[in-house]
């Protein structure tokens, strides 16, 4: 009797080692379902031919309804009222040369601080702070001439030594030190007082565009800065339509309208015409789309596939809001680790990324109707598409895909060292959040489907997995294998193409002569000399047909090694109620019509709520 | 034998057969339901553990399997008779992957059952009854287990291993588990070891370890066993809530918690892919909470008659 509580508990403790044993090896659980599987898929391979055509061709579905054409404003504008926008997230920081600032953080930046530079509805970049520029003929010299009678929130003068003294923080900025080297920045000179030059280290023909951006373009007041180093992050002086009236991290922030703003309509009014704005960070995708369907906001932007989609229905249903869509050169997808093994074959990545089915993943995304596939770091409706590129990349074919990996296994000189015959072994990793989740698992399936690959599934939090694939110095080349990423933005090609493809370490460098040009942030680790003298090229010109010329062979490239995959660009959406008016069809100070709402990130100067 | 042993015994001095029988007539309806519950979702897992091992011979859906990539079915379809509960974002049978579901569950409430009633019942029973050094000493060292905060450690384990398999998360909730089963066993012991039938042993001459295993760890067992139950429901709700956060057992392995997850992002269109693993956690848990109440009010009336 005395032992019966023995019997009781040894059972159960050898159920629960012998049981978590069992259970706990999900390679086994997934090999066990994988044979399983891939009958299923062989099954399903004769029909392959009808699931290929099925494919988008990028470019030929849905284009023009997943976005929002940019036209201007015909309604009459008006003065005053507030307007509260549901935000994706709390923007880090508001200085611009040190916090990192994504979509929701510049909704916020760039109420506050303005750039140099805006782009253009076309395109092209245009005047903002900076009236008029001019280059050397070697492209290494850039005079910009600033707009007069600017002043700051704190009441002092923008002029050419502003730019000087920004220049000092912006050179150690965690930020725009790498923007600063990227654009080559050597020195800021004033000229004269509404004259600033720029002179680059080396030829960059396309320099204006990366003041667009917030790291290099986005003036702050640099006395206010050097003063208050950290605070400056909670109440950033620009000289941007709103000045900063409450920050409550977390719940709320409020600016108000700046009275001394440089910019007027072209009417001669005064601009911004809002008393206010109000950003709201609400993480939750539906609460989100709720607050704005219930009148607790009156605007919300996002970057889900599957909010757009549930906004569209909202819509549908009668909500009275308007849709402001936009879908750029962003594209989702991952990168593979092109330094090791079996990742470092070029079979191995071409077949992994033809046996990835883009229509199926962007579905899993939740992104049918409304995301493009990917096929280059270009949508189409951008002027670097090309469809050649899109031609030449290797589409969903999975016994195609599964001939490559099966050439690479029966190698003997396989890169991976292992025994002919033997399964590789690929990790598949993306951050854990629900869409990720749900395509990886896609992924992972047509993977598995082959019988010949080991496909370990990890998820990590968003920074683990960046340096995860970033690495540890000297060498940064990170332990990834296939992992999720996104490319590209709409920026010119140069500034994310440079970086992202030059030599990855040092060594690499010096071994090509190119010592001391190194990149940490080539994340798939892919070096190729001759790629990157096009890529070094392209910005040596600024003939555009020139430059498309190159850029469509880096494409190509791309589409032959297999580096990188995509999945589909990436939608996002500004959602507002029918009387907000203004985020599109805002127009540069030289009258001509400006981007629009790029990645939900609205220009809050020109909107007005329509009575 | 003691006077407590002899209260302890009489429910099973017929036979052990009809004291079980007995104790399930004694229940209310309600408790019976939920021991049904308990049964049904336990054989489930097993019954899809074995169809695992069998190469998914026996009747029950590749939980794993996505139709819809090769045309067979559509993402968040309704019940139906090839999918009685519907299927999920990736069209995979949701039937099946509960079930499958269930097995992390179970497993990880058993295993953390097991570590605390073991380790965690013989440890607090050991310093309960020695005292002394030793108590000062574990009791410390459990003080500081304690304050370690779970989910850091979890953490800490999945960034070094950068695993997260079933053993690594069975075998983390089951080491936390145990410092609350010392203190649960080492209260109990310090009530039965001041009682005259131990001092009586005590004064026979009885050996130190023979009173330990033979009268007070048995003695503090049935009050082991009511906690268990209640805390294997709060440990299923514990890894309902990592899986939610993706920090639970690696995808695709199904867990209630990442169904639900991954349900989420399509809730406007459907509320079923969250419903199900959602009803199967909440009956579980409150059918656990059911019978380890009447475990113990059991454990408490005949304690009082000890």
């Amino acid at each position: 009797m005395k032992k019966s509580w023995l019997k009781l508990i040894a059972p159960l403790f050898a159920i629960a080692l012998i049981g978590a044993a069992c259970g706990g090896s999900d390679s086994d659980s997934e090999s066990s379902s994988s044979s399983d599987t891939e009958s299923s898929t062989e099954t399903e391979t004769t029909e392959a031919p009808e699931t290929e055509d099925t494919v988008l061709e990028a470019g030929t579905e849905a284009e023009g309804d997943v976005d929002t054409e940019v036209e201007a404003v015909v309604e009459e504008s008006s003065y005053g009222g507030t307007v509260i926008i549901g935000l994706e997230a709390e923007a880090t920081g508001l200085r611009p040369w040190e916090d990192g600032c994504s979509s929701p953080c510049l909704v916020m930046m760039k109420a506050m601080i303005d750039t140099m530079v805006e782009r253009r509805a076309d395109g092209t970049y245009g005047p903002w702070l900076a009236k008029s520029w001019s280059s050397n003929e070697g492209y290494t010299e850039w005079t910009f001439e600033l707009q007069e009678g600017v002043l700051f929130h704190n009441g002092y003068s923008f002029n050419a030594k502003t730019l000087v003294d920004m220049f000092e923080l912006q050179k150690v900025g965690a930020i725009s030190a790498g923007v600063v080297s990227a654009a080559k920045v050597g020195e800021v000179v004033a000229v004269d007082n509404l004259t600033v030059k720029y002179v680059l280290t080396g030829a960059h023909s396309a320099f204006p565009s990366f003041l667009y951006g917030v790291g290099l373009g986005g003036v702050f007041e640099p006395n206010a800065a050097n003063e208050d180093f950290d605070g400056f992050s909670m109440n950033p002086i620009g000289t941007g339509p709103f000045m900063m009236d409450k920050r409550d991290l977390d719940n709320e922030t409020i600016v108000v309208r700046n009275p001394n703003y440089w910019m007027s309509d072209e009417d001669g009014n005064q601009l911004p015409y809002l008393d206010s704005v109000q950003f709201r960070p609400i993480p939750d995708e539906g609460t989100r789309l709720d607050s704005l369907l219930s009148g607790t906001t009156s605007m919300m932007q996002t970057l889900r596939q599957g909010t757009i989609r549930d906004a569209r229905a909202a819509k549908a249903d009668g909500a009275d809001i308007t849709l402001l869509e936009f879908q750029g050169n962003n594209v989702g997808g991952g990168q593979y680790n092109n330094n090791n093994p079996p990742l470092d074959d070029v079979r191995v990545r071409k077949g992994l990324t033809q046996m990835n089915n883009q229509d199926a993943v962007i579905e899993a995304l939740g992104g049918t109707g409304i995301s493009l596939p990917g096929t280059q770091w270009f949508s189409p409706d951008s002027p670097w598409y090309s469809e050649k590129v899109a031609a030449a990349w290797p589409k969903f074919d999975f016994d195609a895909g599964k001939a490559l990996i099966e050439e690479y296994v029966n190698d003997p000189d396989r890169s991976d060292g292992r025994d002919v015959g033997d399964n590789i072994e690929v990790e598949l990793s993306c951050p854990p959040d629900p869409t990720l989740i749900a395509a990886i698992q896609v992924i992972e399936q047509l993977w598995s489907a082959t019988g010949m690959i080991d496909v370990n599934v990890t998820n990590y939090d968003q920074q683990t997995h960046i340096n995860y694939a970033l690495g540890a110095p000297p060498d940064f080349m990170g332990e990834h294998g296939a992992h999720c990423w996104r490319w590209s933005s709409n920026d010119d090609p140069s500034t994310f193409l440079n970086t992202q493809f030059a030599p990855p370490t040092l060594g690499i460098a010096a071994a090509y002569g190119l010592d001391g040009i190194f990149s940490p942030i080539n994340f798939p680790n892919y070096f190729d000399i001759e790629m990157f003298g096009w890529l070094v090229a392209a910005i040596s010109t600024d003939v555009f047909e020139e430059r498309y010329a190159l850029y469509e062979m880096v494409m190509m490239r791309l589409a032959r090694d297999v580096p990188v995959w995509y999945s589909g660009h990436t939608a996002t959406l500004l959602a507002a109620e029918s009387n907000i008016l203004g985020v599109n069809g805002w127009l540069l100070p030289d009258g001509s019509l400006g981007a629009g709402f790029p990645s939900a990130v609205a220009r809050w100067g020109q909107v007005f709520i329509d009575n | 034998m003691s006077d407590s042993e002899t209260v302890i015994q009489t429910g099973k001095s017929s036979s052990k057969r009809n004291g079980f029988l007995t104790a399930i007539s004694e229940m209310p309806v309600m408790v019976k339901l939920a021991l049904f519950w308990l049964v049904f979702i336990v054989t489930a897992a097993i019954y899809a553990q074995i169809d695992l091992l069998l190469n998914q011979a026996l009747p029950l859906q590749d939980p794993f399997h996505q139709p819809f990539l090769f045309g067979d079915a559509s993402p968040v379809e309704g019940p139906s008779a090839d999918h009685v509960l519907g299927t999920d974002i990736l069209s995979r049978d949701n039937l099946s992957r509960l079930i499958h579901g269930a097995w992390v569950s179970l497993i990880v409430a058993v295993t953390v059952v097991a570590f605390g009633i073991v380790f965690g019942g013989f440890i607090g029973a050991f310093v309960g009854y020695v005292r002394g050094r030793s108590e000062t000493v574990v009791m410390a060292g459990l003080d500081v287990v304690l304050a370690f905060p779970p989910l850091v450690l979890l953490l800490a384990l999945v960034s070094i291993y950068k695993v997260r398999n079933l053993t690594l998360i069975a075998l983390v909730f089951g080491v936390l588990s145990i410092p609350t089963y010392v203190r649960i066993a080492r209260a109990s012991t310090l009530g039965i070891a001041s009682r005259e039938f131990i001092q009586a042993a005590e004064a026979i001459g009885t050996k130190r370890r023979s009173i330990l295993f033979r009268e007070i760890i048995p003695n503090i067992m049935p009050a082991l066993l009511a906690y268990a139950l209640i805390s294997a429901g709060f440990v299923i709700v514990i890894e309902g809530t990592l899986s939610y956060l993706g920090l639970s057992v690696q995808i695709p392995q199904p867990t209630w918690g990442n169904m639900i997850n991954e349900g989420r992002r399509d809730i406007r269109r459907t509320i079923l892919p969250i419903f199900w693993p959602g009803l199967f956690l909440t009956l579980t848990v409150v059918s656990l909470n059911m019978l380890g109440d009447w475990v113990q009010q059991r454990v408490a009336v005949r304690s009082s008659a000890l």
